[in-house]
């Protein structure tokens, strides 16, 4: 059996589903990140682990014991939240001491726990100071330090980034997924920015109005999304109504232009309408390496976005994005130009029927 | 001919010098408005010997086998009273904020009522209820003297409950109390080592307010028959010449003490209070 198992979970506010029937199995060590937008029931899932919300119906089990309905205290789980929460009125380290001294452990052993986790967030010079004198970042890994301290069985972060700046984001997710993996300890990561997701997960769950829409590794998630709201929500994507032409084939027709796709159409007809969704960062000109499909289009918008370079293509009368590397000895067409995109077969994805 | 000249229009726009100039005026007016009343007081109680500015009236008030019995008296109800009112209005603003957000209206209209009623309508109403069985608290001294606390304690919400609410919205009174659950701890724990330890400031403000409102009650103290400095001052504004005087200076005094703690406190927790930048 996994580590914890969410099993049949739903939640109701009054007559309000928010989470509706969740299912999930998480190893013991595993990374596994909740991505939806606001409102889609992922912090109430968390916080139905955690204990603050109790389910209307469902199990939740932690290592072998039902969890359900014990309260939030005698759980065994650590909490990050989103604006850090430490206690304005002690310092660093009574703040990461806290839960130790709640469970009455020795003040040896508080001790050099705290030098531990001090270590360990490397804020060995701010062991004394208030939470007010620390940053954004230095507070939030204050908070870890302290939601690991008493070595809790899984430890759930609900949304701990969103305060902090882009680079600090980058730099602070980094140390959490190391610090997660260096103590194997069994985590639960709540956000609603795909590319946090992507990077720090073993595995994804995309929610949407409190339904599990995709449950996968990050790698599947993005090129393999199973629904179209996993796969606009996930990277930028360019989606199309296409008519299937030969579905033995995998060929369809988009506004007359003929395509090929990899995907099984066994459970569509000739002339049915079918959305497609094709990554913008699977196409490139023909003019680089001619793939199963080539198409020809109009240069219709050319965006710089740093290291990459955004193309907006007119293919029949479908609007697409291309990306491709930003090059500076690469020149780039002009607009209303006319040239020729391709992509693979496998790259030509079906949402199913339109 | 006739010629026209088009200008902007002009704002005057005061100096720095002019609002400089303005403020002081203000602030001077308004220091006089409160000091002169006082300095002549003062004055009037240096004059309790004749001819001879000094602290004749003082030394009378404090030898006055009357004054200090009223005033360890006021200042014992003073303390129950607090003890009273914290036990039943932090609890309720904690959870009110915590748990019943849609009752704090109400909570606060049942908080405001001491204003809304007469002292003098609430001291009847008071003897009436409570002097007759079954609940009968005014048939000795002790028993009349523990209802005019619990009368205090009623007078004393405003206060209390403002300044405890004022304090629990300046932190994330949820978050704290969730992080501290899933850290282990349980309600006493949450209560006393994390929500008291934020609220010192705000705490101690409802409990000086309090004490300043029950040292100087005089109108339901005096209809329910009590020894406190309330009527102690009304009969010595009766009875003696400079005395009062000596009396409302030294009642300054421990008012101005009071607010000195107040702010000496609040700027030792407001310290850790403050925000950081996101970075």
């Amino acid at each position: 059996m996994s580590y914890l198992s969410i099993s049949h979970v739903t939640k109701q506010f009054g007559e309000t589903v928010v989470v509706d029937d969740f299912n999930l199995d998480i190893e013991k060590g595993e990374f596994v990140s909740f991505l939806g937008p606001s409102g889609c029931g992922k912090t109430t899932t968390l916080r139905m682990v955690a204990g603050f919300e109790i389910p209307t119906s469902g199990k939740i089990m932690l290592n072998n014991a039902d969890i359900t309905d014990k309260a939030p205290n005698q759980r065994n789980v650590g909490m990050i939240f989103q604006s850090y929460a430490l206690f304005p009125n002690m310092t660093v380290a009574q703040n990461i001491g806290f839960g130790l001294r709640v469970r009455k452990e020795s003040e040896e052993v508080i001790k050099k726990r705290v030098e531990e986790m001090i270590s360990l967030i490397n804020l060995e010079k701010h062991i004394n100071k208030y939470p007010y004198q620390l940053s954004g970042g230095q507070q939030q890994r204050v908070s870890l330090a302290r939601a690991l301290a008493f070595r809790p069985q899984v430890l759930l972060l609900d949304e701990p980034l969103s305060a902090l700046d882009a680079k600090i984001r980058v730099s602070l997710r980094a140390e959490i997924r190391s610090i997660q993996k260096s103590l194997g300890i069994t985590a639960i990561f709540v956000t609603h920015d795909q590319e946090e997701a992507l990077s720090i997960s073993d595995r994804i769950v995309v929610m949407n109005v409190g339904v599990m829409e995709q449950v996968g590794t990050p790698f599947e998630i993005y090129n393999f999304p199973k629904t179209q709201f996993v796969a606009n929500f996930v990277g930028s994507l360019n989606t199309a109504i296409a008519e299937v032409t030969d579905p033995a084939q995998g060929l369809l027709s988009l506004d007359g232009v003929q395509l090929v796709s990899a995907e099984k159409m066994d459970n569509l007809r000739k002339g049915d309408k079918v959305r497609i969704a094709i990554r913008p960062e699977r196409l490139s000109f023909a003019s680089e390496q001619k793939k199963a499909n080539v198409l020809d289009c109009t240069i219709e918008n050319i965006t710089f976005l740093g290291s990459v370079v955004r193309i907006q293509v007119k293919i029949g009368n479908t609007k697409f994005n291309m990306d491709t590397f930003n090059n500076p000895f690469l020149e780039l067409p002009h607009i209303g130009s006319v040239d020729q995109v391709t992509c693979s077969k496998e790259a030509v994805l079906t949402l199913g029927s339109a | 001919m006739t010629t026209s000249q088009s200008s902007a229009p002009i704002t005057m726009k005061p100096s720095g010098t002019r609002r400089r100039l303005g403020s002081s005026l203000i602030f001077l007016v308004t220091s006089l408005y409160f000091l002169i009343p006082l300095g002549a007081t003062f004055y009037w109680s240096l004059r309790g010997q004749k001819d001879v500015l000094g602290f004749e009236a003082y030394r009378k008030l404090f030898a006055d086998t009357n004054f200090l019995p009223s005033f360890s008296e006021s200042i014992i109800n003073a303390v129950a009273t607090i003890a009273l009112s914290l036990l039943i209005v932090v609890p309720t603003a904690y959870w009110v904020t915590l748990r019943l957000p849609k009752l704090r209206p109400v909570v606060e209209f049942i908080t405001l009522l001491p204003f809304v009623i007469p002292a003098i309508v609430l001291v009847f109403g008071i003897i009436r209820l409570y002097s007759r069985p079954p609940l009968l608290l005014t048939a000795t001294y002790d028993s009349s003297r523990i209802l005019l606390i619990c009368v205090y304690v009623a007078l004393s919400f405003p206060y209390m409950f403002r300044s405890v609410d004022n304090g629990l919205r300046a932190i994330d009174v949820n978050t704290l109390t969730e992080a501290a659950q899933s850290l282990g701890a349980d309600w006493s724990t949450i209560l006393f080592k994390v929500i008291f330890p934020n609220l010192r400031a705000a705490l101690l403000s409802g409990a000086l307010l309090t004490f300043a409102i029950v040292i100087g009650e005089l109108t339901i103290a005096l209809y329910m028959a009590q020894h406190t400095l309330g009527p102690y001052m009304a009969n010595l504004t009766r009875s003696k010449v400079y005395e009062p005087s000596a009396m409302a200076i030294v009642a300054f005094a421990i008012t101005w003490a009071a607010m000195g703690i107040i702010d000496f406190v609040g700027r030792g927790s407001s310290r850790y209070l403050q925000t950081t930048d996101t970075d």
